[in-house]
């Protein structure tokens, strides 16, 4: 089922990180994605990883669902391990080899980071963006991050207007799409079967209907919204008012804090912290 | 055999293995009588649509049969398709499925899937077409141009042209006025006393079940609560009610009578039934 | 009658459309010479066929259209020039609200009382003022438990309160509901129609019920019946339901128990024309068949 996939849903709560305010929680995420890519070593990664599982705790969702958001890269991730593994050369003695195969101590690193950046990034900004806050607040906290653009004529309101539509419309139009899925299979129509060609031209009768569909939603809906005297933000308030709070500004220290230990720890010279501390935290601890 | 369709111990679970898990059909076992017309009746979240996607393979039961003509619909899988053809299903709103160039093309969908020769694809939207009232001028119109009560009938054709056993439909008349609903529902029975066929009609009312059925399934809370003919299943006012259903408006009157020491007989539960016992009561009226 | 008790007011109101299909620029009449006063506070039902005109005429209370013949004034400012400014157009559409057939389709927010609030905050109003509004509505329709939940999950009739409550927090003075039960189940239509009869009785607002239900215009003051773009009938619910042969004429029919009794009174047997409700009509059926049975 179409519906079953967690990557990208919001989970309902009232944990602290579900209380941010979502334009700080957009600014955190920037903060956490430049942590994530000025991590380049070993410590770095710990005190990444530590903070990523410590948010995770504190946003009370179960790590289950979060890995669960993870699943579908799993492949992707493996595969690009895997390349990084043998593909990187290295100096000096390698570590196995087998004819042209050849394993680097420096390979197995730069594998075990990217995986570990992937992951962190999924689910760090998930944790703090998607599954924590409403796809309304998400949108109410880009327009209020951009709306100093408005000034030089960026339609920013238009802008969010038609994302949070688009966010309303999403699980309608996917419980459409079974529907008709369903109507087009009882009329004996095949969606699974036959080469690329036939696939696509199977998919014809699937998406006329959602496209006539979707345009006639969009025009009863435009009517709707007209008739509830929308005219764009033209004197328009709105019910909920965000406002940042303490617990914003100490986040946000928090965060600053962690990305400069990060960029302070990485340029220390590698091997302060050995490669062996990172190999036994890795084998034994884990 | 008399049944159709036997339904015998199914199950179906939504969500299957997940937190939203949620029993939709518990334990459900049912028959369907052949060159009939039986009416499916409950609220929404009685397990009626479930159970309709079950009889054509759409959904496949967690645990329990479903047989067409005595053979299980999945004793083969792969071949499920098949049972499609044989239980026509017509989806609520089924305007929403056309999606053809034309309306010709759009009823004969099925026909090609099939894999007929052109002939016989031709001769069954003809005769699918003509069953609906939608004349040979409107054949080679977009569906989209259409009213919407035609639109509708289109869309049953399309399942018509399949010429299946049995025809499922799940609210054909939902949303129209009482005249499109005569059209459409007073045509059905054609299908059983000129095709041979079968009709399962899904309905919220009760006054349809009284006019075009001849069999009731009740439900509610995913079982069957009561099964039977229209005059068995209408005198059960207990089940009724359980399922939250009432009466037709007609058969209340009738009752209302009843309780005044009025004791009318004949079919109760129309506005002519009434009328008929009426004046059959008071011995009286010109012809 | 003091002429400020007249809300909605059309003159000769008619609006024909240019044929986009086959027949390309015919000029096509969609509602022609409709006279009608609707007073404020009134439960108003239009009963029609699909296709009768009986939305156009919705899209016309609401200046999605602008006619194109008549006249159309609401609330004592005529409408119907299609010269408007976009702040009268605003303020008209703050009086007039809209309740449609499609609940899916004029829900915008995906979070309950977000929805609710959309109108209010079109309107301008203070933030206290809103969440004010929004409670309030809420509670009406009875919808205050679902305030956070998501649309998508309510079922049709509580989808179609969200929507109600919606238009209530703008505080209109009249509100039209376009064939809004078509697509709810048996539950779904009672508690609607129980809300459109408290929104009249207990708020005093002026409902229009736009529908082809005919036990739905008979809970209505008063019925106004439309075929062919023209109002056929006009009056009480027991004036326009006594003309059983004229609404069967336009593909109508009357409620059941109505029924029973013009089918009786065809058979050349006198019945009483006035009965309405199944009480009455159980109450004429007792008299007659008593009466023939004493005559026998």
């Amino acid at each position: 089922m179409i519906s079953d996939i967690t990557l990208g849903q919001f989970f309902p709560g009232s944990s602290v990180i579900h209380k941010l305010d979502p334009r700080m929680k957009l600014i955190l995420s920037v903060l956490f994605i430049a942590m994530v890519f000025v991590a380049n070593n070993t410590a770095a990664f710990i005190l990444l990883t530590v903070f990523t599982v410590v948010l995770v705790l504190l946003s009370k969702i179960s790590l289950a669902t979060v890995l669960r958001g993870v699943k579908p890269i799993i492949l992707i991730l493996v595969f690009t391990a895997f390349l990084n593994v043998f593909l990187t050369g290295g100096e000096g003695e390698p570590l196995w080899s087998f004819y042209f195969l050849k394993i680097y101590e420096i390979g197995i690193y730069r594998a075990v980071f990217m995986a570990l950046r992937v992951i962190i990034l999924i689910v760090g900004t998930s944790i703090l963006l998607t599954y924590t806050t409403s796809p309304i607040a998400l949108t109410d906290g880009i327009e209020a991050l951009l709306s100093p653009l408005k000034r030089i004529g960026v339609p920013v309101h238009s802008f969010a207007m038609m994302m949070s539509i688009a966010l309303r419309f999403i699980p309608t139009l996917v419980e459409e799409t079974d529907k008709i899925m369903n109507a087009q299979k009882s009329r004996g129509a095949d969606f699974s079967s036959g080469g690329l060609v036939k696939r696509a031209k199977a998919l014809i009768p699937l998406l006329v209907p959602l496209f006539v569909s979707a345009f006639k939603r969009a025009d009863e809906l435009a009517v709707a919204m007209e008739c509830r005297c929308y005219r764009g933000d033209k004197n328009r308030t709105k019910l909920v008012k965000l406002t940042y709070r303490a617990r914003d500004f100490l986040t946000l220290i928090v965060f600053v804090l962690a990305l400069v230990g990060i960029i302070l720890e990485c340029n220390i010279p590698s091997g302060a912290l050995g490669t062996g501390a990172f190999l036994e935290f890795l084998f034994y601890r884990v | 055999m008399s049944n159709i369709i036997e339904v015998t111990g199914v199950t179906y679970l939504y969500s299957r293995g997940t937190p939203f898990e949620r029993r939709a059909l518990d334990d459900v076992s049912v028959g369907f009588r052949r060159g009939k017309i039986t009416g499916l009746i409950g609220h929404t979240g009685s397990g009626k649509s479930t159970l309709v996607s079950l009889l054509n393979g759409l959904y496949k039961p967690a645990s329990g049969t479903v047989l067409l003509d005595g053979k299980d619909i999945w004793e083969s899988p792969k071949e499920i398709s098949k049972i499609r053809y044989r239980v026509g299903l017509v989806m609520q709103y089924p305007e929403y499925q056309l999606f053809d160039e034309t309306v010709r093309a759009d009823i004969g969908f099925a026909p090609r899937n099939l894999g007929l020769s052109k002939e016989e694809i031709e001769e069954r939207t003809l005769r699918a077409a003509s069953f609906v009232g939608i004349g040979e001028d409107l054949l080679d119109k977009s569906p989209f141009e259409l009213s919407g009560g035609q639109k509708r009938r289109v869309a049953i054709a399309g399942v018509i042209a399949m010429q299946p056993d049995v025809l499922v439909l799940d609210e054909p008349a939902a949303g129209l006025d009482p005249r499109g609903r005569r059209e459409i529902l007073g045509g059905l029975s054609k299908y059983v006393t000129e095709g041979g066929g079968s009709i399962i009609l899904v309905s919220h009312s009760m006054e349809d079940m009284a006019h075009y059925c001849d069999d009731v399934v009740v439900m509610g809370g995913g079982r069957v609560i009561k099964t039977g003919s229209v005059a068995e299943v209408f005198s059960d006012k207990d089940a009724l009610h359980s399922a939250g259903l009432d009466v037709p408006a007609s058969l209340r009157i009738a009752e209302g009578l009843r309780e005044r020491g009025i004791n009318l007989s004949g079919e109760l539960y129309t506005p002519e039934g009434v009328a008929e016992a009426v004046i059959k009561y008071i011995g009286g009226g010109r012809k | 009658m003091m002429k400020n008790d007249i809300i909605i007011r059309a003159e000769g109101l008619g609006y024909t459309y240019l044929d986009e299909g086959e027949r390309r620029g015919d000029e096509i009449p969609a509602l022609s010479g409709v006279t009608l006063s609707v007073r404020r506070g009134e439960y108003l039902a239009v009963l029609g066929h699909n296709g009768s005109g009986k939305s156009t005429l919705a899209k016309l209370l609401n200046l999605i259209l602008t006619p194109t013949e008549g006249k159309l004034y609401i609330d004592g400012v005529d409408v119907s020039s299609g010269e408007l400014s976009e702040d009268e157009v605003f303020s008209i559409r703050k009086k007039v609200g809209m309740v449609f057939q499609n609940p899916d389709n004029q829900l915008v927010a995906t979070v309950v009382e977000e929805d609710v609030a959309f109108g209010p905050e079109n309107l301008g109003l203070p933030r206290e003022e809103i969440r004010a509004r929004v409670d309030g509505a809420l509670s009406l329709v009875g919808m205050t438990e679902y305030a956070r939940h998501a649309p998508h999950k309510l079922s049709g009739g509580q989808k179609q309160r969200v929507a109600i409550a919606g238009i209530i927090a703008m505080r209109p003075e009249v509100i039209i509901f376009d064939e809004s039960t078509a697509m709810l189940d048996p539950l779904g239509r009672r508690d609607l129609l129980d809300i459109m009869d408290r929104l009249c009785r207990d708020e005093g607002i002026t409902v229009i019920n736009i529908t082809h239900y005919m036990d739905e215009a008979a809970l209505a003051d008063r019925v106004i019946v439309i075929n062919d773009g023209e109002t056929v009938l006009d009056g009480t619910p027991k004036e326009v339901f006594s003309e059983v042969d004229r609404l069967h004429a336009i593909g109508l029919e009357a409620p059941q128990g109505r029924e029973i009794l013009h089918l009786i009174g065809g058979r050349g047997i006198k019945v009483d024309k006035a009965a309405l409700t199944e009480e009455e009509c159980i109450a004429v059926l007792y008299e007659l068949i008593s009466r023939g049975n004493i005559n026998e």
